[in-house]
Order: C-alpha cells, then sequence, then structure tokens
C-alpha cells in the first residue's frame, strides 16, 4: 500500500513523459551531412540503406556510458557511416530509442546494482545529390 | 544439436514470410485511396486512424478472424477512410505477425496451443479539395 | 574470460551494429530498367497496387556466421522485389526496413567465446542468436512513360 502510494506521488511529482531530442546538423556549415526524415526534392544518387544501432545499458538509471541516445546515435554512428559511404546526407530517416519515465530512472538508482537496457536505432537511405538539387531544409529538431 | 535442428528446419523450409495486400487505387476519385507516401494534391485532414485486429491461427496455419495485410486494408482501414468521409488514407503504416513456415508446422503439431496473430494499420485519412 | 568481456559489455565499448543494404534508385532512374526502389515517393505518376511486408530469418553461429536471409539486401533486392513484379509492379517506393536483432562487436565476441569455452569444456552447444529483418513497401505502377 505505501508502495504504491510513494510510486504515485513520484509519479505525479515527476511526470509520465519521457522526452528525447536531438537537432539535426546545420545546414549553414556545407561540410556537413545532412539528416532528413523526409524525401530529397531534385535529383540524387542513392548509395544504400543503412541501419544504426547502439545497444547498453544504464547505470544508476541515469548514466549511459555507452552513448544509447539520439545524440550518440545520430552524431557517433550515423552521421560517420554517412561520410564513410560518401553520401552528402540521409533521408527517410527513421528512428527509435528506448525510453523510461522518471519514476522508473529513480527506482533503478535505488536499485543500482540492475542495469536498464537501452537502445537507439536509426535507419535511413544515404544519398548524393545531384547537379542543382539543395539539401532539403533543416534545423527541425528531430522528437 | 539444437543448432542442427535448427539448421535443418530452416535448410527445409525456408527463411522468408511474405505478405501482400493487393489494395489498387488511384486518386481519380472513384474509389478510395491508399498510399504509404504524401500526395501533391491539396487535402484537408480529417484524422488519425489506427486500426488493429487480434486473434489466433488454428493448427498454425488457420486464420479464422483475418488477421492478414489484406483483412487490415480491406476489412478495418477501408471501411474506416469511408465512414470518417475521407477519399483516402495517406502515410500508411502496417504491421503484420509473422511467422516462419518452421514455426507453423510446430504450431501445427501442438495444435492445443494457437499461435496468436494481429495486423495493425496506421494512417491519415484526408478529403480532397476539388 | 567471460569477465573480460562483461566489463566492455557493461562501460559499452564497442557496443554498436550497423546493418548496410547495396543503393536502391537513384532519382532520375537511370536507363528506366529493373524496377523502382526507394525509401521516399515516387518520381512521376503512379497508382498504388498494394502493399507488401517481407520477414527474412536467418541465424547467427557462434557470432561469426550468419546463415539464412536476414540482410537487407537478400530481403528488399530479393524477396520485395520478387514479389512486387509477381504483383505487376513498376517499383516499390516508401520501403520500410528493420534489422531487428543485429548482433555489436561485443555480443559476437561474447557469443564465440562461449562457444569456444563450451566446445573446449565438451558441452558442445555453439551459441546461436535468431536473426529477423521485416521490410515492408507499397508497390505502385506508373502511370507514364519516363
Amino acid at each position: 500500500m505505501r508502495g504504491t502510494f510513494g510510486l504515485l506521488m513520484l509519479m505525479a511529482l515527476t511526470g509520465c513523459t519521457a522526452v528525447n531530442v536531438v537537432r539535426a546538423p546545420s545546414m549553414g556549415d556545407m561540410r556537413e551531412v545532412f539528416v532528413t526524415t523526409g524525401d530529397v526534392k531534385g535529383p540524387y544518387q542513392s548509395l544504400g540503406v543503412v541501419q544504426t544501432t547502439r545497444r547498453g545499458v544504464l547505470l544508476f538509471g541515469f548514466a549511459d556510458p555507452a552513448g544509447t541516445d539520439m545524440e550518440a546515435g545520430m552524431y557517433e554512428s550515423l552521421i560517420p557511416e554517412v561520410r564513410r559511404m560518401g553520401g552528402d546526407g540521409i533521408m527517410n530517416v527513421r528512428f527509435q530509442q528506448t525510453q523510461y519515465i522518471l519514476p522508473t530512472r529513480i527506482l533503478f538508482a535505488v536499485l543500482f546494482f540492475l542495469p536498464l537496457p537501452s537502445e537507439v536505432t536509426l535507419s535511413g537511405e544515404v544519398v548524393k545529390l545531384g547537379p542543382g538539387a539543395a539539401p532539403p531544409s533543416a534545423g527541425t529538431p528531430s522528437r | 544439436m539444437r543448432l542442427l535442428v535448427t539448421l535443418a528446419l530452416l535448410a527445409l523450409t525456408g527463411c522468408t514470410v511474405i505478405n501482400t495486400a493487393n489494395v489498387p487505387s488511384d486518386r481519380g476519385g472513384k474509389d478510395i485511396f491508399v498510399t504509404a507516401g504524401d500526395i501533391p494534391e491539396a487535402y484537408e485532414s480529417l484524422g488519425m486512424v489506427q486500426a488493429t485486429r487480434s486473434g489466433v491461427l488454428l493448427f498454425g496455419f488457420i486464420d479464422v478472424v483475418g488477421t492478414d495485410l489484406n483483412a487490415g486494408f480491406k476489412d478495418l482501414l477501408i471501411p474506416q477512410v469511408r465512414q470518417m468521409g475521407g477519399d483516402g488514407a495517406i502515410n500508411v503504416r502496417f504491421h503484420q505477425t509473422q511467422y516462419l513456415p518452421a514455426t507453423k508446422v510446430i504450431g501445427a503439431i501442438l495444435f492445443i496451443f494457437p499461435l496468436p496473430s494481429s495486423v495493425t494499420v496506421t494512417a491519415e485519412v484526408v478529403k480532397l479539395r476539388r | 574470460m567471460r569477465l573480460t568481456l562483461l566489463v566492455p559489455l557493461l562501460l559499452c565499448v564497442g557496443c554498436s551494429a550497423v546493418s548496410h543494404g547495396t543503393k536502391l534508385s537513384d532519382r532520375p532512374p537511370e536507363g528506366g530498367r529493373g524496377l523502382y526502389l526507394s525509401t521516399g515517393g515516387a518520381p512521376r505518376p503512379y497508382r498504388t497496387i498494394g502493399f507488401a511486408q517481407v520477414l527474412g530469418y536467418g541465424v547467427t553461429v557462434a557470432g561469426v556466421s550468419d546463415l539464412g536471409d536476414a540482410a537487407l539486401d537478400s530481403t528488399i533486392k530479393r524477396s520485395l522485389v520478387d514479389t512486387a513484379l509477381r504483383m505487376g509492379g513498376d517499383g516499390i517506393i516508401n520501403i520500410e526496413f528493420e534489422d531487428e536483432n543485429p548482433p555489436t562487436a561485443v555480443e559476437r565476441a561474447s557469443d564465440l567465446s562461449e562457444s569456444i569455452s563450451n566446445a573446449a569444456g565438451g558441452r558442445g552447444g555453439v551459441k546461436t542468436r535468431s536473426r529477423n529483418v521485416v521490410v515492408t513497401g507499397e508497390v505502385i505502377q506508373f502511370l507514364s512513360q519516363p
């Protein structure tokens, strides 16, 4: 009874929503590759599809030594892969990150000997823009 | 031993499962259209829809209630679009439970345990501005 | 041996996996031969014929050998394309794909180590890991010639 009450209190105090955001690379810097969840208008050459997955654990409910959030997934795995493939950018990106609400994280901070599994996956089609094609407008945060 | 059985089952039954739904449609206005992408025409959004049908596969193969893609599109999504007064559905996403032939054969042998199965279709229902 | 693998696993060094597939269609498509394949839309007007979902299943044996059809290329370019051709399609658009459980470098090393230690201990039991690749797409027919 006290446990349930405690959990409800925790949820009331901390909320039940988990939000993760990652900013797309700035298009002001032309050396950056573009990342878009949409299609590319104009000509392009497809270089192939790619999916990157980062898997690890959250220690103490919060510490993410492996980098399994969208920031790490995009900047440490996806974008280096796009560069390695020789692409100007990646389109039709889909993404999925393990999310835990704050009460769960707090609970596992208390139960610190039990790490929380965590994973982020991003995928898309890598393209090289054709002559005259402009990268899609960026700067919209992905959520 | 387990590895051998797994490999033998895979070799005998194949490793790919394919499901399709035939939903011929264009945006000519005669029938409800369905597309997984966006459309260039102007439209009014009527709302989002998610339709799921769950059931079981008896003897591993018999889909009593219809939980395949065809049912998902023809029995669930399209009637829902009509009900909402829409001309079609855009940005459709779909998923059907898929079992390998080897799993279905096991389901047929262990017939007292039916295989759970479901199909889910999500989309945005729209009305074209003509 | 296991401990040396468990520590990096917990600290998560090398916990990423990358799945690749070869190129799809360019826009505008070159030559006009073969099916048009894209994760995005179509380059010209089309009618939808239907939708397809393909599951490619495979097994990673001892962390080193991938058997079966759980690869992006075989699922998209063989199974999905064959399906679209059978349906009478000219192309597949809005392709979505997911390699549901790609093993990371650490998981592969762990599976290999477990398989070797099982074999050395006379316990047999090579470590296997199931793999699933799910691909969906919209099968289309173009309304005009390129």
